[in-house]
């Protein structure tokens, strides 16, 4: 805080993006128009795995209107390439476009371009691909199978990589064990469906040697970095904007060859070039998530004290790793976070990423997390049941309660409410479990609850990244802040925005650190012409490290404007307070002067500063997260009534316990924790990319890949509990993926409760509630 | 081509399209109107919802050459540059909105649910709203913010407590 009271930081304070949102004043990436535009069609692959024969585009000669067409020939040398510096790690490329060898489905083959988007979808279709198949891994078991041949040239087997972690002496936890349970967990393979698709336009303006480049990006620097380093540009000469995003949920926090290439063909025409890719596009050949199975073995002793845990993650990452994160990103952070909100002591994690003919997998909100938190917390109510405890007793015994914890790994906890949100939640729960308990007297109508305690490490710095090796070094977060001679405020902020809010919390954060009213604050995000480098908006980092960025970069220019104040007022700096858009003395505010006239003085009357101040109110702060981030913890739980007879599920009620540190708005903060939790419902109850055994996708429109709708989602109710965190400057924890991590974990025990069976698996659909029943309906 | 005359947003204009044209497209880059939202282009999330001669239509799954002389409203037109309609007013309070995609799609669903539901005097139950808006897919919100904006612009119009 800025050491007097905080007005407006935990206000709820109404959005200021959302007017141009409500209006159609919004520019998307798909109203970016410029004059002489070329539009983009990309010829993709439709087959898994083949040896490209042929590509014919002589066809294209005979169109009646203009075109261009390349190929992997003409863009040959540009990638994407994602690797870790481990020697075990086996290397994959993506080219722009394809070169000999495509390896999924949507794999791009050749460019297209006409001066019209539907002409462009012509020309696309007169391009002729002969493929070769070649044997096509398309299951998970295929590409854990080293007699299956690699699906790149000079592999040994098709695993990106496999490494371990440990901590602890896991064979003494087997030793002292009373009881040892193993299980093996599978989430399907699923994505983020961001409501706007991807899209880039770019434009390289020969005079000027300059690059602009529009994404719908959540990272625009990294894109700018990326493309610089692929077209040996100086990344002075090129400007990435991300205009209004419509969702990213991580799926846009990635680089895509697409970025690389519309800026290649941007150069290569010499005319504007725009790609906005299409909903069948995006669910084949965007970025997929999940996928992941796990096999647990848990050591208890005899009064449920967990002991041990030992590990084995497999992810099927698909056809190439993907940047940033690289293939590893999912199995190292599962690998990562199994130990969770509890005293392990002996930890044991061996993980592997699979190369498969599938789309490349990548981030999506909660990271590996809801899968994780999907195997730990099933396994501790497997645990609970065998050894005949409570599960939330079971919990509380086993839960962390001294901070700060260095955990099995050796990452180190700051202070949270595990075990006063596990009670919190107990307590929510009484009614909803006495009801659970009296329908087992039924076969035919069952109520279970379920819940699932967690912690998500947010806001992680750069040592995190370093341990990991790799592409992305770093976290942090940066933001300009600028006071106008008028008073006004704006901010260049590092962050781009796709629906949490930047433009109206970070100008609470501003005006409480100036005294003034956050509608005198104008935030300009996702543009790297106008904010300092920074990593983007993922990993939960956008209200600690940013906020905290935009409150240390303030607290500059409020002591510039505090020491103008006090020269002024013939009273010391420290005297000074802001407020109410005055400078006045703390002990009489009746001598006061407006801090509108002290920012005119800073920049404009010089002579009414103290001798020797430099001239200007701009400031710049960059914030690296903690080393080990922040940990938000929360507890999710779910009601749920199935109709035995149909396999009905019905959701009766979800509740949030969560922990997020200081809450900067809590309006924002209910709609991220509400928004990520209908996601994890999706994840639980609905989406799955389906893939046939040729590896062709049978999911690829809204009628066979499902998301929630809002008649089958009941009110999300949130608790809080807050935990301010000595390792931000604001006391805030990350809190944007952490609603999507719970769900799976909580629904899925409740299903289990209900039927009184174990589940292994999601999604929970209607078939896999028919299966898990069918005990009930023979008995 | 075809020649079609169509009133949008108040404005009558000919304009000449090839069939094939969606009448999303042909607002979007004939008409300049931007707050039309393709999401999925196949009749299933209802980000393009437009008010087609008074009733919300999916214009990715209309063609414009199907439109000659009809009357057309998108969000531009409902409640000014300062989204004054009390939807949009409640959909600012109510927080029913984060990435703003979708939201065009939702208003032009629910504004005549809520003219409805007004013009009976009658609060619906949390349920019947959900059902008003099976059609739209938000991926950000969860809904909860939508259904309690929805909530609010009929009650303040109608002066009834906000739940039911």
């Amino acid at each position: 805080m800025n050491g007097e009271n905080p007005r407006q930081i935990g206000a709820r304070v109404q959005r200021f993006e959302d007017t141009r949102l409500l209006t159609g004043s919004a520019r998307y990436i798909d109203d970016i128009r410029l004059p002489n535009m070329l539009h983009l069609t990309i010829a993709r692959s439709q087959m898994a795995h083949g040896k490209i024969v042929e590509i014919d585009t002589s066809m294209l000669e005979d169109s009646d209107f203009p075109t261009w067409v390349f190929t992997g020939e003409d863009t040959r040398g540009l990638a994407l390439r994602a690797h870790q510096d481990y020697p075990e790690m086996q290397y994959s490329e993506q080219p722009l476009l394809a070169l000999d060898t495509v390896r999924f489905v949507g794999d791009p083959v050749a460019a297209v371009l006409a001066e019209d988007p539907y002409l462009a979808e012509d020309a696309a279709e007169l391009v002729f691909v002969d493929i070769d198949p070649l044997p096509v891994v398309a299951t998970m078991d295929q590409a854990r199978d080293s007699t299956v041949p690699p699906i790149f040239e000079g592999w040994k087997n098709n695993t990106f990589i496999e490494r371990q972690m440990k901590g602890g002496d896991l064979e003494a936890a087997r030793q002292a064990a009373a009881h040892v349970i193993k299980r093996t967990y599978r989430n399907q393979r699923q994505t983020g469906v961001p409501m706007e698709c991807r899209g880039v336009v770019a434009h390289f303006n020969d005079a000027d040697r300059v690059l602009t480049v529009w994404s719908s990006t959540q990272m625009p620097h990294l894109v700018r970095t990326y493309i610089a380093e692929e077209l040996d540009l100086p990344e002075s000469r090129i400007r990435v904007i991300a205009p209004d995003v419509g969702g990213g949920f991580g799926i846009k926090g990635q680089v895509f060859g697409e970025e690389v290439l519309v800026a290649w063909l941007a150069l290569k025409t010499g005319r504007p070039v725009k790609w906005i890719e299409d909903r069948r596009e995006h669910l084949i050949a965007s970025i997929h998530a999940r996928d992941h199975e796990h096999t647990l073995e848990a050591y208890v002793a005899a009064d449920g004290t967990v002991l041990g845990l030992k590990a084995d993650i497999s992810v099927d990452v698909g056809a190439y790793s993907t940047y940033p994160f690289t293939a590893a990103g999912d199995p190292g952070m599962a690998a990562k976070v199994l130990p969770g909100p509890y005293t392990i002591g002996a930890y044991e994690a061996t993980f592997r990423a699979l190369a498969s003919n599938k789309c490349p997998l990548g981030t999506y909100r909660g990271v590996a997390r809801p899968s994780a938190v999907f195997s730990q917390e099933r396994l501790m109510d497997e645990i609970a049941r065998e050894i005949g405890m409570d599960p939330f007793e079971f919990r509380l015994k086993n839960i962390i309660r001294d901070f700060p914890y260095k955990n099995v790994l050796g990452f180190t906890y700051d202070p949270g409410s595990y075990a006063e949100s596990l009670e919190k939640m107990q307590a929510l729960l009484a009614d909803d479990i006495a009801a659970a308990s009296a329908s087992k007297q039924s076969k035919d109508k069952r109520i279970g609850v379920g819940f699932a305690c967690f912690i998500e490490q947010t806001a992680h710095g750069t040592p995190d990244f370093t341990r990991r090796r790799v592409p992305i070094e770093t976290g942090y977060v940066a933001a300009r802040v600028e006071m106008n001679p008028d008073g006004e405020v704006v901010i260049g902020l590092g962050l781009q925005s796709h629906g949490q809010g930047h433009e109206t919390v970070m100008a609470q954060v501003a005006a409480d650190a100036l005294g003034i009213d956050p509608a005198n604050v104008f935030v300009r995000h996702g543009d790297t012409l106008t904010s300092p480098y920074s990593v983007g908006t993922w990993g939960s980092r956008g209200g600690p490290l940013g906020g905290g960025a935009v409150h240390m970069a303030s607290l500059q220019i409020a002591d510039k404007l505090k020491a103008i104040a006090g020269h002024l007022l013939q009273a010391e700096a420290g005297d000074i307070i802001l407020a109410d858009g005055k400078a006045a003395l703390a002990n009489d505010p009746s001598r006061s002067i407006e801090i509108r006239k002290l920012a005119r003085a800073a920049l404009r009357n010089l002579d009414q500063v103290p001798e020797g101040m430099t001239p200007g109110l701009v400031a710049e702060f960059s914030l690296d997260g903690p080393k080990d981030g922040t940990y938000a913890n929360a507890v999710h739980a779910a009601v749920v009534e199935i109709d035995v007879p149909t396999s009905k599920l019905t959701l009766k009620r979800f509740v949030v316990v969560e922990d997020c540190g200081t809450i900067l708005n809590p309006m924002i903060v209910d709609g991220q924790v509400r928004g990520g939790v209908v996601q994890g419902i999706g994840s639980a109850l609905l989406e799955h990319f389906v893939y046939d055994s040729e590896g062709q996708p049978l999911t690829t429109s809204f009628a066979d890949y499902l998301m929630p709708l809002a008649p089958e989602i009941p009110d999300v109710e949130v608790h809080h509990i807050e935990t301010p965190t000595p390792l931000t400057p604001l006391g805030a924890k990350g809190l944007g993926e952490g609603g999507a991590i719970g769900p799976a974990a909580a629904i899925a025990n409740a299903v289990s409760d209900a039927l009184g069976t174990e589940v292994a698996s999601t999604p929970l659909n209607a078939s896999a509630i028919w299966d898990l029943s069918a005990h009930l309906r023979s008995a | 081509m075809s020649d079609i005359t169509l009133t949008v947003n108040g404005t009558k204009r000919t304009v000449s399209v090839e069939s094939r044209r969606l009448l999303a497209d042909v607002l979007r880059t004939e008409f300049d109107l931007a707050g039309v939202h393709i999401g999925c282009a196949h009749g299933a999330c209802g980000c393009c919802t437009v008010d087609l001669d008074g009733q919300p239509r999916l214009s990715c799954l209309t063609f414009a050459v199907q439109c000659d002389g009809a009357t057309i409203n998108t969000v531009e037109s409902l409640g000014g540059k300062q989204a004054e309609h009390p939807l949009q007013q409640a959909f600012k309070s109510e927080h029913g909105l984060q990435c703003g995609y979708c939201t065009p799609g939702f208003i032009m669903t629910l504004a005549p649910y809520v003219d409805e539901m007004v013009g009976r005097g009658e609060m619906p139950s949390d349920a019947d709203i959900r059902e008003a808006m099976s059609g739209n897919i938000c991926r950000c919100t969860g809904y909860q913010g939508i259904v309690a904006a929805v909530r609010k612009a009929i009650s303040d119009q109608i002066g009834k407590e906000t739940t039911p």
